[in-house]
């Protein structure tokens, strides 16, 4: 019914250590882990704030595609198959460094290992940055 | 320790209370956990943990979901503390918060429990600012003309987190000061100096139970806890009220319907 579930802030690549109150399976409140070894008890405004866009009614939770200047939601499916398209005809004509990829601090090693994977083989440019060298 | 187990084996399985809050390390962290009948042999792993967090407050955040139920505290000494100003300010009613005394703290007088981890300070924060182990009589020895610019220097480090706010047994008000406009400029950074800890402080009169969670929770260490213990003590010396000792209501509660019938101290009993 109620429990203290810990884990790591998705705000940056810092990891700070936070625990979500979560009540009947809904998150209540962000504290910090007073125990983590990376902020030892701390947290920024961000940190203390992770559960409300957990909960927030504005979260998008499927794709959208902008149809005729008006935003629709659309199965994933064709959301990627129309990003596919778009991609391969730019890079088909303005060649692939037309193209630069964005990676983040906020998912995991693993993404961001396969994100600049689609980088380099997919599309074939070393354009890859990452919002940490802003 | 074991005597502790059995207590709070007694107390969910007798119904004294639905749910306690103790510590369990979960994932190699000491951690606030629930336990309940429904988990009962997991009280086995009932622990005291070093790390302090606010249990009141998450009982006071279940109890607004679930009011109906009543949950049992490991208490220490700002745990009862804080219990009782919650009372007073109607977050808490009387019997849906039973304390289970935890002699681990010698806190009267109060204890710096930031001192368990005492934050390092270095030159310049002792050359400008405020070393955060100062008692209210060692602040009072500095010379009065440098004092204000010892705040500033600590307040102007401010990151606006809000975690002093945030992490506060006893900061429950729905409107907050400190994030309304006329007060506190938006998107200032560091917040208005010194207004914007000024206006807590002011809240923290006869509130504030000196638990210190804030100045451990502040990620520049301004000497929270300091600041507040000299706004308490004008509380004191002015109106002899003790925060938090009893449930008796502070001087500034003015509002109301008339004065407050006085109240069965905290339940539950020492060990």
């Amino acid at each position: 019914m109620y429990k203290l579930v810990p884990s790591i802030c998705s705000y940056c690549g810092t990891g700070c250590g936070v625990l979500f109150e979560v009540l009947d399976h809904r998150i209540l409140g962000t504290l910090p882990l007073k125990t983590h070894p990376v902020n030892e008890g701390r947290l920024c405004l961000k940190g203390w704030s992770l559960h409300e866009y957990v909960e927030s009614d504005m979260r998008l939770t499927g794709p959208y595609l902008r149809i005729n200047g008006r935003l629709h939601q659309v199965t994933w499916e064709r959301a990627i198959g129309f990003a596919a398209r778009r991609l391969t005809e730019i890079v088909d004509r303005y060649g692939p460094d037309s193209v630069g990829v964005l990676a983040s601090a906020k998912i995991s090693n693993e993404e961001n290992y396969l994100l600049q994977k689609f980088a380099r083989a997919v599309v074939g440019t070393n354009n890859v940055d990452h919002c940490a060298r802003l | 320790m074991a005597e502790l187990k059995d207590l709070v084996r007694q107390w969910l399985e007798s119904g004294r209370v639905d749910l306690f809050l103790g510590y369990k390390e979960v994932a190699g962290h000491p951690l606030p956990y629930a336990f309940s009948r429904d988990n009962l042999e997991e009280v086995a792993e009932l622990m005291v943990s070093p790390a302090r967090y606010s249990l009141e407050k998450l009982a006071a955040n279940i109890l607004k979901a679930r009011p109906g139920l009543r949950i049992g505290l490991l208490a220490r000494d700002c745990t009862r503390r804080a219990v009782n100003v919650l009372t007073i300010y109607n977050q808490v009613e009387p019997g849906q918060v039973e304390l289970l005394d935890l002699s681990c703290c010698p806190s009267r007088p109060q204890v710096s429990c930031s001192a368990l981890t005492p934050p390092e300070v270095g030159e310049v924060k002792r050359a400008l600012g405020l070393d955060n182990r100062l008692t209210p009589e060692q602040f009072e020895a500095i010379p009065a003309p440098e004092r204000l610019g010892r705040w500033l220097y600590e307040f102007q480090k401010c990151l606006k987190c809000y975690g002093c706010r945030d992490i506060c047994p006893v900061c429950f008000c729905r409107e907050c000061s400190l994030e309304h406009g006329e007060l506190v400029e938006p998107r200032d950074l560091p917040p208005e100096v010194p207004m914007f800890h000024w206006v807590r402080a002011v809240h923290m009169a006869g509130r504030c139970i000196d638990c210190g969670l804030c100045e451990e929770a502040c990620p520049v260490d301004i000497p929270l806890r300091l600041l507040y213990r000299l706004t308490n003590r004008i509380v004191r010396e002015l109106f002899g009220y003790d925060t938090g000792l009893t449930l008796t209501r502070p001087p500034f509660s003015v509002l109301g319907v008339g004065p407050a019938e006085p109240r069965e101290a905290a339940g539950g009993k020492g060990r």
